[in-house]
């Protein structure tokens, strides 16, 4: 069935990046949230058919919440399961704040084969609505500079609170928070 | 932006996931929740007289609601991630549940005389044990839906109902302290059903309060 070839395909490919990206390899976690991405594309699409401007939008939604979300990843869990779930409790949200009720009735932890078979990889990107960037330059000074540091301009975190003069882990916290923030504003939007 | 930059703001500088993310929000919430139970029962009721421990009763309440508060913790941090495996922390809170239950069937019906019985369920405070449970046990639940909401439940009644149950329990285990009850058959019957009802609370709350 090509639903079960495509959910082993993921799994295969993307699960090993993704385990090497919890451990801290960064080349693999950005290969693994474009893979991640594609297949949200793909699955988003064929759910938002009404709302088609909404797609990229959420993809990036997504993509925020899984990295704030990291931690939650049972090795033991199936990835796609995993993406999947938080994937459409963020398009429940986005039903619900367009006012339509929650209409997903199968049940949220069941990796159901035919579900899977919209996880079809989409390699085209619309255009976002929503400008993160934007968000972004709205951030409390200290949030948002602590992401420009080591996230735009690609400080270390050493490097960064040598310039800035605010100690390292205070760095790290101000990059959550800041991201936080972000994901809290993107739910209002 | 387009997503591919935003992939790469994500990705840069990330680092390692976080280790025991779920096990340090939950924990803090429950070391916390302890001492405010404590906290409140003993405001309640006053400290248990010391001599008190020397018999089995308080133990016994202790040994049950502490094993109970742990597999239900075990429930917690299983619901408060996406992909909920719930069957084995599920069967967990059924066992000590039901190895209560037998425990006191076993003393009521070989070791309590039989004009006893009713009296050895019912105790002196059975209207009031459960609903003391509730009380004692809201700041506990407010302190573990406001730490799970932190993290990713997607069933977010069942993730409701286990915060309900730890919060229970912990409250149970402080009231143990305080509640002058003898009998297994009355634990096993009022301060179940107060852990229960918490676990009723926690669901009702759960659906609108744990969205994240």
């Amino acid at each position: 069935m090509p639903g079960d070839a495509s959910q082993d395909e993921f799994e295969s490919r993307v699960k090993p990046l993704w385990l090497r990206a919890q451990a801290g390899d960064e080349a693999a976690y950005r290969e693994s949230l474009s893979r991640i991405a594609q297949r949200l594309r793909g699955y988003l699409r064929r759910r938002l058919q009404g709302m088609p401007h909404d797609v990229e939008d959420l993809v990036q939604e997504t993509l925020l919440a899984l990295h704030l979300q990291r931690g939650t990843y049972d090795p033991a869990v199936p990835l796609g399961a995993w993406v999947l779930a938080i994937a459409r409790h963020k398009l429940v949200d986005l039903w619900r704040r367009h006012g339509r009720r929650e209409a997903l009735h199968d049940a949220w932890d069941d990796v159901d084969e035919s579900s899977l078979v919209e996880l079809v990889a989409c390699d085209e990107t619309a255009q976002a609505r929503r400008d993160l960037g934007k968000l972004l330059d709205e951030l409390p000074a200290a949030q948002r500079e602590a992401i420009l540091l080591t996230k735009v301009e690609g400080l270390s975190v050493t490097e960064a609170s040598q310039r800035t003069g605010v100690s390292e882990s205070a760095i790290k916290v101000q990059v959550h928070r800041g991201l936080k923030r972000l994901a809290t504003w993107v739910k209002q939007t | 932006m387009r997503t591919d930059a935003w992939i790469e703001l994500l990705a840069r500088g990330a680092g390692p996931a976080p280790s025991g993310f779920v096990a340090r929000r939950v924990g803090a919430a429950c070391v916390l929740g302890v001492l405010l139970s404590l906290a409140l029962a003993r405001a309640l009721h006053g400290p248990l007289p010391a001599d008190l421990f020397s018999a089995a009763a308080p133990w016994m309440k202790l040994a049950y609601t502490g094993l109970f508060a742990l597999a239900a913790a075990w429930l917690v941090a299983r619901t408060a991630r996406p992909v909920s495996r719930t069957k084995a922390p599920a069967r967990a809170i059924a066992a000590v549940v039901l190895a209560m239950a037998g425990f006191a069937a076993v003393a009521t019906w070989l070791f309590t005389p039989s004009g006893e019985r009713m009296r050895a369920i019912m105790g002196q405070t059975w209207m009031l044990c459960p609903w003391t449970v509730l009380a004692l046990s809201l700041p506990t639940l407010a302190l573990l839906i406001w730490s799970v909401r932190g993290l990713a439940p997607t069933r977010l009644r069942l993730a409701g109902f286990a915060n309900g149950l730890l919060a229970g329990a912990i409250a149970a285990a402080a009231y143990s302290l305080a509640c002058p009850e003898r009998s297994a058959a009355f634990v096993a019957v009022w301060y179940t059903s107060g852990i229960v009802l918490t676990g009723g609370l926690g669901a009702a709350l759960g659906g609108r309060a744990l969205r994240w």
